[in-house]
């Protein structure tokens, strides 16, 4: 029986020795080089999709044909699983795709500061080559006096409103300008088989994109001022935003169900297939005219069947519409790198590069750098709407469509979710936000 | 009287080789349950991001669940989840594998047909049945209004008081074919010659189900309860892509709620937290089934 003891001892021992080895999380780095002795980087990321990023990593690869690119391309929320368990074990990538904000910042002290990168390669004026609110954003987050960028953008975006342009067009009706006309032409365009204002309010982030737009519109930057806690979100003016965010379902302007529709893919493949005349989305919309694609839908092709707009303005508030945006991703340098150098290399080129050139000429989404556009455009209404979103929409873009902090962005889209359900009055959420504003102050 | 001399040396080398072949299983258990657990007890201790050093806060993300209405809310919707998912799951998987069980034509179709969901990804019958249940282009509002059974027309995902039902309906949509399929096993196991002498005996067909084949089948209820309990707790993709626990957290499920607390909410202790009360609810479950029906009813040696 001793001996048993002893032989089930021994086993236990060996068996956590292994645990305790696992659990030293300190798993050697890769090599700098593969056996067929190429320079090779590693890159995960959610975005771009991957047939671009393959396309981007060949571009990169043949003009520096000593090197080597594992890239992966996971859904968003398999990313992020994936980067925190390579994060806690020593196993980062040399590249990464990163959010501004509060992911930046989650993985900072794992990060490389880029400015040194930036600098050799673009130039002392580096920062111009940016549209603004990238820069802007791409150190949003950081602690007091720590100046460094951690991530630079790779796509930037706007938040808007698409309106199908044939539904306009047959019911004669105009894209409205204001929250009035917002109302009336819902009215008018009502009764088809279509959806005058397709709201597809399940996601938070749709939900909050939306609300900052109209909060804007009320009153400009007030609500990052609530976060900043420079003011408060029981602010009358945040009060009213949340009012007219309540509006969209109190007065019929969403359709049915609008709480429990998905943007992607529902919502989309809706709009794509003409079951509605304005939909909520981003600049990103004009991927779905992406020249490569096959099967393209005759709304899509060419961006035949759509047009860009921005969130009406509110009564009493801001005169012109605001715009409002940012980083769609960007990118990050692990500090445990074995090419540093490298890597810089290829983040650059993803960037202003040739690899940015076959990223932007999928209309993937907007560049971060100014003045890149696609090689080629299918229709002249593309080429408008690429030209109207890159120079007149995306330098204007001031406010962002995130807020910092992600507990603040989730109690924000609950506010939002419970209006529209009507289990909170707009005061409510606005004092809700406020405790939760007050909780994460500290 | 035969006295067997024991060679020493051949215990040794029996007791050897016995711990030599638990031990690749023992290690695996360790690695992969034991160290896991523990790992996932020590992190619900910090207040940590999953990245950087987290904080010691002892039993503090514990004392927080009892504040947190979306923890309460998950508790409860796990409660509907088991007591709603189950019982109807296997009562309908009951009755379709009797039917199936009979000699009727395309039965291998029929129960092909019923099975098929079942082995569909969650993602796809959740975003499938979001358009289904779209109260404005969905296929239940479009019947709804050619037969005016209003009812079929409302946003059952979309409102609070009814989306956890509502996902409740599309699981047991899905995992209905599973428990028929049990069943069907279940009912070949059953000596025919039971059945005959219950015939024989006059039992009409109601008396030989509800006294014969439904008492014979207990280790094919316990089976079903038990995987149920532990299904329902682990409930994710379906929820998540339905509803992603919405509106407002009213569909929350515990795992959903610590997919979002670790991964959008950067709260990586907490979420390890909800995860330790997950896993006691379903060990203390499962143990208290099994005390109850004896540790025999899986293999079906229940008596």
């Amino acid at each position: 029986m001793k001996r048993h003891k002893k032989s089930a001892a021994v086993a236990a021992a060996t068996a956590f020795s292994i645990v305790l080895a696992g659990c030293a999380g300190s798993a050697s780095k890769q090599d700098s080089s593969d056996e067929s002795g190429l320079r090779a980087l590693t890159f995960r990321s959610w975005s771009p999709i991957e047939q671009t990023t393959r396309q981007m990593v060949d571009a990169f690869t043949s003009a520096n044909p000593d090197t080597k690119i594992d890239a992966t391309i996971f859904n968003y929320p398999e990313y992020l699983v994936d980067l925190q368990t390579r994060a806690s074990s020593g196993t980062m990538p040399d590249i990464i795709g990163l959010q501004p904000g509060a992911l930046t910042q989650q993985y900072r002290s794992n990060l490389l500061p880029l400015q040194d990168c930036a600098q050799k390669t673009w130039g002392a004026d580096w920062q111009k080559k940016f549209y603004p609110i990238g820069i802007d954003q791409a150190r949003l987050g950081n602690p007091a006096g720590d100046e460094n960028f951690y991530s630079l953008p790779l796509l930037v975006q706007t938040v808007n409103l698409w309106a199908n342009t044939e539904i306009f067009e047959a019911g004669n009706a105009q894209i409205p300008k204001t929250w009035d006309e917002l109302v009336a032409v819902v009215k008018q365009l009502k009764g088809g088989e279509y959806a005058p204002f397709m709201l597809p309010a399940k996601d938070s982030w749709l939900r909050n994109v939306v609300f900052l737009q109209i909060a804007n519109n009320v009153e400009p930057g007030l609500v990052y001022q609530a976060e900043d806690g420079s003011d408060k979100w029981t602010n009358p003016k945040i009060v009213e935003a949340f009012t007219y965010w309540g509006k969209l379902f109190t007065d019929g302007i969403a359709q049915d169900g609008a709480i429990g529709l998905d943007a992607y893919p529902s919502g989309a493949n809706q709009f794509e297939a003409g079951n509605a005349a304005m939909i909520p989305l981003g600049a990103w919309w004009i991927q779905q005219s992406d020249p490569s694609k096959t099967g393209i839908p005759p709304l899509s092709e060419g961006m035949s069947g759509y047009q860009p707009f921005l969130f009406p303005t509110i009564p009493g508030g801001a005169a012109q519409s605001q715009y409002v945006g940012g980083i769609d991703v960007a990118l990050g340098i692990s500090k445990n790198t074995k090419n540093p150098d490298l890597a810089c290399k290829v983040l650059t080129d993803w960037i202003a590069g040739a690899g940015a050139q076959k990223l932007i000429n999928t209309f993937n989404d907007l560049p971060a750098v100014t003045g890149l556009n696609p090689e080629k455009f299918t229709s002249d209404k593309q080429q408008q709407i690429w030209t109207t979103l890159t120079t007149e929409w995306m330098p204007q873009v001031k406010y962002s469509r995130y807020l910092k902090s992600p507990q603040l962005d989730t109690a924000l889209g609950d506010a939002l979710s419970a209006i529209a359900t009507g289990q909170l009055t707009p005061k409510a959420a606005a004092d809700k936000m406020q405790a939760e504003q007050e909780k994460v102050g500290g | 009287m035969t006295y067997v001399k024991i060679d020493k040396t051949s215990v040794r080398r029996e007791r050897l080789a016995g711990t030599m072949f638990l031990l690749p299983a023992f290690l695996l258990f360790v690695l992969f349950v034991v160290y896991p657990i523990v790992y996932n007890v020590q992190a619900s201790t910090l207040d940590w991001d999953g990245v950087n050093q987290g904080v010691f806060t002892g039993l503090g993300n514990y004392a927080r669940l009892f504040d947190d209405p979306i923890f309460i809310t998950t508790l409860k919707n796990s409660g509907w989840w088991i007591l709603l998912t189950i019982i109807p799951q296997a009562l309908i998987g009951f009755f379709l594998a009797l039917l199936l069980n009979e000699k009727i034509r395309g039965r291998a179709i029929y129960r092909a047909i019923f099975f098929v969901p079942a082995v569909l990804s969650p993602v796809v019958v959740g975003i499938v049945w979001q358009r289904m249940l779209d109260p404005f282009n969905g296929v239940f509002v479009k019947v709804g209004q050619a037969t005016g059974l209003d009812f079929l027309a409302r946003g059952y995902l979309a409102d609070p008081e009814t989306a956890i039902f509502a996902a409740i309906v599309v699981n047991v949509w899905m995992w209905t074919g599973f428990s028929m399929l049990f069943y069907l096993a279940g009912l070949q196991l059953i000596d025919s010659s039971v059945l005959a002498a219950a015939k024989i005996d006059g039992a009409s067909t109601w008396r030989t189900v509800r006294s014969i084949i439904w008492p014979m089948l207990r280790p094919t209820h316990l089976s079903l309860l038990l995987l149920g309990v532990i299904g329902s707790l682990k409930t994710f993709e379906l929820v998540y892509v339905l509803t992603e626990g919405g509106p407002n957290h009213a569909s929350e499920m515990l795992p959903t709620y610590t997919f979002k607390q670790a991964f959008q909410l950067q709260s990586v202790g907490y979420a390890s937290t909800i995860s330790v009360v997950l896993l006691l609810i379903a060990v203390v479950s499962s143990l208290s089934m099994v005390r109850a029906f004896g540790s025999g009813f899986l293999t079906g040696d229940a008596k």
